[in-house]
């Protein structure tokens, strides 16, 4: 049992880095952007080549995915998101949704086009082993290293949004985007950072995808459905709370492939889902 | 551009034409064509009722099309039920489906309609592909009498049947306050429009539909690769074939899928792949400076050149 909670909290650290991107842009600037895994994808690749080409070490390579990411998302926000600025709350959510379910299509055929629909992962000397802590509990490396990284994200995050001026700016930008404007912050400029950010945070959690699980073309779209999720169990708005939804989730899954079996386990999340709408409906 | 007298003088001619098409003319690939045609079309209906007239965005259509399949596939063919039967029954089995989610989601406000339906059809593709990692055939006694003739008139009838059937809910009155909540939900909900209801009522007709056409593709193809039924090629596709033929008019899915499937025939060829990224780059482009579609921008370019005197959108 302690072993199941071990690797539910490694999974649940995982999911909150593929959704905390997700969660942040939509509190703040009522993005949803559902292509948010595609971007986790391309994440995933550039450290898959990056490792395989370069002979990088997939942790050591999270600065240059962060960096490619960035650019890509603020390339897309520029391009796509940004006209969508304009519209009322509604239809911007929704017109976000419509045209992230676009970029989705093109990014995961191009993904295929390029690389193949391969399964890769990425295997640096170190994967599979494992820490003895105490009998019966063996804690992968690999995923020690991902919660360090949760809670080095989380850190920084909270740092970023709350010591810094950017973050000041983001977070008034959140509560009034007019009166933000007008008492002089550029809210285009904060909206394009802010955007560009999540993507990079997609490409962290890309590189874990590829080191801890696997990479190919429509991965995005499965952790899609995690990061979707845990953003309904988190609510919008808490760095803190989306990963304790995502170690929600990681737990709930974990002790149901222990007694239901594994070919279940993405219902559970579909249940919880379906839980919190009617907890919320009544 | 709307139906009045003329538009039924016209429909009437094309589907009388449709109806002789395959005694005449039709060859065995063109066949094929017209019954993913008019798959299509079901489809680009169903999201067009729920997100062109209900303002409710569906990203999970997948999920009642597998549904709906699935229970063609066992209902008709390993119960042996009979055809007129296993269809409509199919197209329930969506609506059955779509109540898990719809009952909870639709009395809320906001995304949770549209990421519970991607939620529930990513999970289903998911969970299907882990419990039946096999593809499912027709029985070898039905592919001995296997004729794409019975295929075409179902999906013809189905197809005509479906398009008066969201014509008579667009003028009645349902179709009404679908628009006023589509429009202004708080107002509709002020002058006692019943949110919950109407909405539920555009959903039960997409996910019929979406059953529908289901049922429809396991009567058609002798073999389903088990990555088919749930596959989110059957949300993406309808939903670019409303939003580019023009989401919230009865003619938008049919344009619209006319064009998609002409699309996909000229660029299937010699770019494999690569059209379903031009489908998406379209999309993307119609959804944010396009939003009327064909149906939509037609009449403004004929204003513009002077052809006609006023557009009218319904």
């Amino acid at each position: 049992m302690a072993q199941i909670i071990a690797y539910g909290i490694i999974t649940g650290a995982f999911y909150g880095l593929a959704a905390i991107g997700l969660s942040l842009v939509f509190g703040v600037m009522r993005h949803l952007n559902i292509a948010h895994g595609s971007l986790l994808m391309v994440g995933g690749f550039t450290a898959y080549w990056a490792f395989n080409l370069l002979h990088l070490d997939p942790f050591l390579s999270i600065p240059l995915v962060m960096a490619i990411l960035f650019l890509l998302g603020a390339a897309l926000y520029k391009g796509l998101f940004s006209h969508l600025d304009k519209l009322p709350e509604g239809q911007k959510i929704d017109n976000s949704m419509l045209v992230g379910f676009g970029l989705i299509w093109i990014m995961d055929n191009l993904a295929t086009m390029l690389w193949t629909s391969d399964v890769r992962a990425i295997t640096p000397s170190y994967t599979g082993k494992v820490w003895h802590v105490f009998p019966g509990v063996r804690l992968p490396l690999v995923g020690l290293a991902i919660v360090a990284l949760a809670v080095l994200v989380i850190f920084s995050l909270h740092f970023l949004l709350t010591r810094t001026y950017f973050g000041k700016a983001v977070r008034a930008t959140a509560q009034d985007r007019e009166a933000a404007n007008l008492m002089g912050i550029n809210v285009e400029r904060t909206y394009l950072m802010f955007f560009a950010l999540s993507a990079a945070l997609a490409g962290i959690a890309g590189v874990v995808s590829a080191v801890n699980y696997s990479v190919y073309p429509t991965v995005g779209f499965e952790w899609l459905l995690k990061a979707i999720i845990v953003l309904v169990l988190a609510g919008v708005g808490r760095i803190g709370r989306v990963f304790g939804a995502g170690l929600l989730l990681g737990l709930a899954e974990g002790i149901s492939v222990y007694f239901v079996g594994p070919a279940y386990r993405e219902v559970v999340g579909l249940v919880m889902f379906i839980l919190v709408l009617l907890r919320r409906s009544t | 551009m709307e139906y009045g007298g003329k538009g039924f003088v016209v429909s009437g001619i094309v589907v009388a034409v449709l109806i002789v098409f395959p005694l005449t003319l039709g060859t065995e690939h063109t066949l094929n064509l017209f019954v993913m045609l008019f798959i299509t079309i079901i489809l680009a209906h169903g999201w067009n009722m729920l997100g062109g007239y209900g303002g409710q965005i569906s990203l999970g259509n997948a999920a009642f099309f597998g549904v709906g399949l699935l229970s063609f596939h066992f209902l008709a063919w390993n119960a042996g039920l009979p055809v007129y039967i296993a269809l409509p029954a199919s197209g329930v089995s969506g609506v059955v489906l779509a109540s898990f989610i719809g009952i909870p989601a639709l009395r809320l406000k906001g995304i949770y309609f549209a990421i519970g339906t991607l939620a529930l059809a990513e999970a289903l593709r998911i969970t299907y592909g882990n419990l039946f990692p096999a593809t499912l055939y027709i029985p070898t006694v039905q592919i001995t009498t296997y004729t794409l003739l019975s295929r075409y008139y179902m999906g013809l009838a189905t197809a005509v049947f479906i398009q008066g059937a969201a014509y008579c809910i667009i003028k009645s009155k349902i179709g009404l306050a679908m628009k006023a909540i589509r429009d202004d939900d708080e107002a509709a909900d002020t002058l006692g429009v019943n949110l919950f209801k109407y909405k539920f009522l555009a959903l039960v007709f997409n996910s019929f539909c979406c059953g529908l056409a289901g049922g429809i593709y396991a009567y058609y193809q002798t073999s389903i690769y088990l990555t088919v039924p749930f596959s989110p090629q059957w949300t993406f596709e309808p939903l670019v074939a409303a939003a580019v033929g023009g989401a919230g008019t009865l003619l938008g899915p049919v344009i619209g899928s006319v064009f998609l499937i002409i699309l996909t025939e000229t660029f299937a060829l010699y770019l494999g792949k690569g059209y379903l990224i031009i489908f998406g780059a379209l999309f993307i482009f119609v959804v944010l400076f396009f939003p009327g579609g064909l149906v939509g921008t037609w009449p403004r370019v004929g204003m513009f050149l002077g052809f006609r005197r006023r557009a009218t959108k319904d």
